[in-house]
């Protein structure tokens, strides 16, 4: 069962602009994703689609089994959200955050709540506005969670945390993964921390989507190819090529293979994830290149 | 969602009461004192006494625009902070937070107009006793209008400020556009929107009583209605023009009576009541449909 | 009661780590037959990583024989599941040491001696060391 699933979804705003193009990805039930893509490559754009702040230009999205735009009532409260800018009621104070979490959804964890404040160290009437820029990520996080949603969407959730912080923030995440088997998708412009969180990734560049999949599929089916110097031709033939690099002596090539890699002049390796998704990201700019050549 | 709109619109809410308390604090004692005086003076006595007060009601006018638009604030000002995003993600869909959002502003606006309302009138008594209520100064203050101007005032900054998302701009802009408004009614408008009577009368006869109304011209003419030109009233104690140098012709009066009152503010509250629905219908449109 | 340490960027996939990790406890008498291992939930909040992972973890290690996986209860060191002698461990300590001190004499440092050590658990045809 999915969690999350789009087809051909798209979003222009006004003119040709498009924010996000053709994402066909597939987000299964229980699974920690990250989104990954430099800024403007659409992750925000994807995340509000899927929560209902935004309608669709093109294609489709499914979410929980309904469809955001149409049907958020039924969808909102199975749903956490935090926003990249996690906006939140300055003026009002913790005690009245909680109030607020209560009274604006059908169940929450008041409980839950108030042990997760009590941790980020500030009393109930401390008002919002006065807050840390941790506390407050804190206190967006610990509303969507108080909510015991089946799915957890976070927008660049860790990018304004000291590292402490970060750390404390993605444990508290996962604990919650383990006790109740939410789907968590995290969006972010940092590869690090994110293999050991995450079991999918979703590569987002350019406004398209670049790989999507699980990681253990992707760590499986990606191969460092090296050998003397030649061109990428015979392999391409065959396999992907996501990134070549060329010494005047040797030439690396960065393949997605679909089988074996049998040719006996390339010696291939394993590659790590961070490795990956760099290759990914360059070849996006590389393929806007190409057509920008192209099209000239 | 009634608790997030009231708890929203809190601070708004009191300022609005603050200033309608600042205005009876100010408006009491003197209202006191003229309503025994109005019994025991002569109405010449009274009026050297009270008028410079009177006058004052022109500029108590701007009140129920300046509380309309301040009670257009909460809603502008979740649009600018961005907090409706929060919002619209906790269960709570896009229509029921407009409506209950705007539906609480709208019922503030009428409880303040209505206190303020019975302020004025209660205080005017007095004036309207030696004066009556037709002219344009006093008649802003008595009757349903009030409530027409103050939701009118609100649903233009909260229209404004849906599309723009500024909260002191729209507001400011909202007040600005409320005064233009209220002076092309006052001034062109109003007389036109109920049919006015015409007296004529011969200006060897006794002039008719033109006491409490709202004169809106005067003039001598012939027998055959043509003007006459080069006059000077001199405007005797009904309000009528007298001109003692003429001895053959007409003096054609177009006024509004008193009995024309409730016609006229009725109008008038109607159709300011349909434009603020109208803004406020817009307002909510475009925030549900347009807003990201 | 065992604490795991999890290196991110070791190359190592993470279960593969924890699971190391158990082994090696249960091999220095640190881990019992019998002693519970910690449940995903308190692993996941003392190492930030994915539940799954340590999931798969201990099922490989239930797949080995080395824990048993009981549903509802946790998992639990197999029985008959036995630690090296300390004697044996203490040994091959100390020979080590020996080799590693002969290994210095000849000018290996310590990352030829890693080399050597990696190629002769798992050749690899000709090793040069530089």
């Amino acid at each position: 069962m999915s969690a999350l699933r789009t087809e051909g979804l798209g979003k222009r705003y006004g003119g040709s602009a498009w924010a996000l193009r053709d994402c066909s990805i597939e987000i299964p039930e229980g699974s920690v994703t990250a989104l990954l893509g430099p800024n403007g490559a659409g992750k925000s754009t994807l995340l509000e689609m899927a929560v209902g702040l935004l309608e669709p230009s093109a294609g489709t999205i499914e979410v929980l089994g309904h469809s955001p735009w149409e049907e958020a009532e039924e969808m909102l409260p199975r749903i956490g959200f935090v926003a990249q800018d996690h906006p939140l009621h300055a003026r009002f104070s913790l005690g009245e955050m909680i109030e607020y979490g209560q009274r604006l959804n059908p169940s929450f964890d008041v409980r839950l709540a108030e042990r997760r404040l009590g941790r980020i160290g500030a009393a109930p009437e401390h008002k919002v506005g006065k807050l840390s820029g941790g506390q407050q990520s804190q206190l967006a996080l610990t509303l969507a969670l108080a909510k015991r949603p089946e799915l957890l969407l976070l927008d660049e959730p860790v990018a304004a945390l000291d590292p402490r912080a970060r750390r404390e923030f993605l444990a508290t995440t996962v604990e919650a993964v383990a006790e109740t088997g939410m789907t968590v998708v995290l969006s972010s412009h940092i590869v690090a921390d994110l293999e050991r969180i995450c079991d999918h990734i979703v590569i987002l560049s350019g406004s398209r989507q670049m790989l999507a999949g699980p990681i253990e599929e992707i760590l499986a089916r990606h191969r460092l190819l090296t050998g003397p110097r030649s061109d990428a031709r015979t392999v391409s033939r065959v396999h992907q090529v996501i990134r070549e690099s060329h010494t005047p002596r040797q030439t690396t090539l960065l393949v997605r293979a679909d089988g074996h890699v049998y040719d006996s002049c390339w010696t291939p390796r394993e590659v790590d994830l961070e490795e990956i998704v760099l290759a990914y990201l360059g070849y996006g700019e590389l393929e806007d290149r190409c057509d920008e050549e192209a099209y000239a | 969602m009634i608790w997030l709109g009231w708890r929203q619109q809190r601070t708004e809410a009191l300022i609005a009461l603050a200033i309608v308390a600042a205005l009876a604090a100010l408006l009491i004692p003197t209202g006191i004192s003229m309503s025994s005086a109005v019994h025991h003076e002569s109405a010449s006595a009274f009026a050297a006494r009270f008028s410079s007060l009177g006058n004052l009601i022109a500029w108590l006018t701007l009140i129920p625009g300046l509380i309309g638009v301040l009670l257009a604030a909460p809603f502008v000002l979740a649009l600018e902070h961005g907090t409706y995003r929060l919002d619209w993600t906790q269960s709570v869909p896009r229509r029921r937070w407009v409506a209950t959002k705007l539906g609480l502003s709208a019922a503030s606006a009428i409880v303040a107009a209505g206190v303020l309302l019975l302020l004025l009138t209660w205080w005017r008594e007095p004036f309207v006793e030696l004066q009556g209520r037709v002219a344009p100064a006093v008649y802003d203050s008595e009757g349903t209008v009030v409530f027409a101007y103050t939701l009118v005032a609100l649903a233009l900054a909260t229209a404004i400020g849906a599309v723009w998302r500024r909260a002191v701009p729209a507001l400011a802009v909202g007040l600005v556009l409320y005064v233009g408004a209220r002076v092309f009614v006052d001034t062109w408008l109003r007389e036109r929107l109920v049919a006015a009577d015409t007296a004529v009368w011969s200006v060897n006869h006794k002039a008719p009583n033109l006491d409490k109304t709202w004169i809106l011209e005067q003039f001598p003419a012939d027998g055959h209605g043509a003007h006459i030109p080069n006059y000077s009233c001199q405007v005797g104690a009904g309000g009528a023009c007298a001109l003692p140098t003429l001895h053959h012709g007409f003096i054609h009066a177009v006024y509004q009576p008193a009995s024309h009152f409730w016609s006229l503010q009725l109008t008038e509250t109607a159709i300011f009541g349909a434009i603020a629905a109208a803004l406020l219908c817009f307002a909510g449109w475009w925030t549900r449909n347009r807003v990201a | 009661m065992i604490e795991f340490h999890i290196q991110s960027h070791s190359g190592v996939p993470s279960y593969l780590q924890i699971a190391q990790q158990v082994r090696q406890a249960i091999r220095l008498g640190i881990l019992a037959p019998g002693d519970k291992l910690p449940t995903v939930k308190q692993v996941v909040a003392a190492v930030a990583i994915n539940p799954n992972t340590v999931l798969k973890a201990y099922r490989e290690l239930d797949r080995e024989g080395l824990v048993d996986g009981r549903r509802g209860v946790g998992t639990f060191v197999a029985e008959g599941v036995v630690a090296l002698a300390s004697d044996d461990v203490d040994s091959l300590r100390r020979s080590l040491g020996r080799w590693v001190a002969e290994a210095r004499a000849a000018g290996l440092d310590d990352e030829n001696m890693s080399a050597l050590l990696a190629d002769t658990l798992q050749p690899q045809g000709k090793l040069r060391v530089a």
